[in-house]
């Protein structure tokens, strides 16, 4: 029950975060960063993967309809949320006890920095390309995912290192 | 059989991956179309009030520039209505029936506005949206043009009850039609995507004059804007493909980023001209 109640409550935040700060920041009229990955990010490693895919589904739909983009964040967040559980078994193998978060703690400090830069370059690689089924001009589609990756990867590690609630979980 | 079952069961997630992955690509291409449902937008109340928060912070910010430009704004159209006082009083003085002049004024113009203010606003995406705390309760419709007190930004493409959804010039569905302030010739304006600040208007004939810093402004063919509203300048220009028309570079006059009031422009006469323009089509 506890679970769930943070669940809800990190989602919450995450959308608010986003929606209402996040999503008016242009660096250089190209970078956005999309935190609410972080939701993704911190799912307990004993989720199914059906309800990893669903509950990333529902969180990209729900930042779709914030920003007028409806479906983009859904498509690319399916498929992150998708491929997690197969980039957790790459990278840390079968053996990790289910009710754990990835954290720097759990996943130790490279991992953690491969797992969430492996799955925010999946889902920004997504975003971007179904933004440019519209238009397509590669150069600028390249600049804007590396550009994107970098701050998002960034402000979720800086965010998951204030974290003490992640941290005394463990 | 059963095998079977425990197959498909097993592998629930990429059935389920594969049908949220459809319904996703499904949304983005039924609303690639003009227009956006109000449920999957931020039209609808629920949403439109959780982003207004962030309007009604950021609407603080840039108050002394605001305040900048609405004052020389309004120098600006204080000049013009002296001169054109100066100008009728000089016609009647010259023409002994004035009457003409005078009665001018009474004349139906077919444009209303109504102002309203940007609650949410994105500038970082292909399809950018712009959504006002104004909707149909307050006269808006589907169709109108929008403007800010420096040019034009765009055309309403979803209204709900008390808000609505802008298509603006920085979206590349967008297409306005454009003439060099002087002349007659129209260009086609759309956005590249790239920079907030330029937009770029093709289709324009070779032999138009123009030369780079000049005034680009609304056609008035479309029933959507007046014509004459400022859209940018010219700031460079290139020859396209086919040789026979030039394609320039336009830099905007709004500055979308800090986009924060807006007049919302209708037109009573737009109903009359569509009607007519379909029939004209259905004649063919």
């Amino acid at each position: 029950m506890n679970n769930v109640i943070r669940g809800i409550s990190y989602f919450v935040l995450l959308v608010l975060i986003q929606v209402l700060i996040l999503n008016n920041i242009h660096f250089l009229r190209l970078v956005t960063p999309f935190l609410y990955l972080y939701f993704i990010v911190k799912m307990p490693v004993g989720f199914t993967s059906a309800r990893v895919t669903f509950l990333s589904f529902l969180l990209g739909l729900i930042i779709d309809i914030f920003s007028n983009t409806p479906g983009m964040h859904a498509a690319a967040c399916t498929f992150a949320g998708f491929a997690r559980p197969a980039i957790i078994k790459v990278l840390m193998g079968d053996e990790l006890p289910d009710a754990i978060s990835p954290s720097f703690k759990t996943f130790g400090y490279g991992g953690f920095f491969r797992y969430v830069i492996i799955l925010v370059v999946l889902h920004h690689f997504t975003l971007f390309i179904v933004e440019s089924l519209t238009l397509f001009d590669p150069l600028f589609l390249l600049i804007r995912i590396v550009g994107n990756v970098t701050a998002t990867t960034l402000l979720i590690c800086i965010v998951e290192a204030f974290n003490v609630e992640g941290q005394r979980n463990d | 059989m059963r095998k079977l079952l425990d197959f498909l069961i097993g592998k629930r997630h990429w059935f389920l991956f594969i049908f949220l992955e459809f319904v996703s690509v499904a949304l983005v291409y039924r609303t690639n179309a003009y227009q956006q449902s109000i449920m999957f937008s931020t039209a609808n109340v629920i949403t439109a009030n959780i982003v207004s928060v962030t309007g009604s912070v950021t609407s603080y910010l840039n108050l002394r520039e605001k305040n900048k430009d609405l004052l020389e704004r309004n120098g600006r159209l204080e000049m013009e209505l002296l001169r054109m006082k100066d100008m009728i009083e000089a016609m009647k003085a010259d023409t002994a029936v004035f009457r003409a002049f005078v009665n001018d004024s009474a004349r139906f113009f077919p444009y209303d506005f109504t102002t309203a203010k940007v609650i949410n606003n994105s500038v970082s995406y292909l399809s950018n949206y712009i959504t006002l705390n104004k909707g149909r309760e307050d006269g808006i419709l589907l169709d109108m043009g929008v403007v800010s007190e420096s040019g034009v930004v765009g055309v309403v493409a979803t209204v709900s009850d008390y808000y609505s959804v802008v298509l603006p010039l920085l979206n590349t569905k967008f297409k306005l039609s454009c003439k060099v302030l002087g002349s007659s010739h129209i260009g086609s304006l759309s956005w590249n995507g790239r920079y907030a600040r330029y937009a770029n208007l093709d289709e324009l004939p070779r032999h138009v004059q123009f030369q780079i810093g000049d005034t680009i402004v609304t056609s008035g063919y479309s029933a959507v804007f007046p014509e004459g509203i400022l859209v940018g300048f010219v700031s460079s220009f290139e020859r396209q493909r086919d040789d026979n028309f030039n394609s320039l570079k336009v830099e905007l006059a709004t500055d979308f980023q800090r986009l924060s009031n807006v007049m919302v422009i209708r037109n009573f006469r737009q109903e009359k001209q569509w009607t007519i323009e379909r029939e004209a089509q259905g004649d063919e």
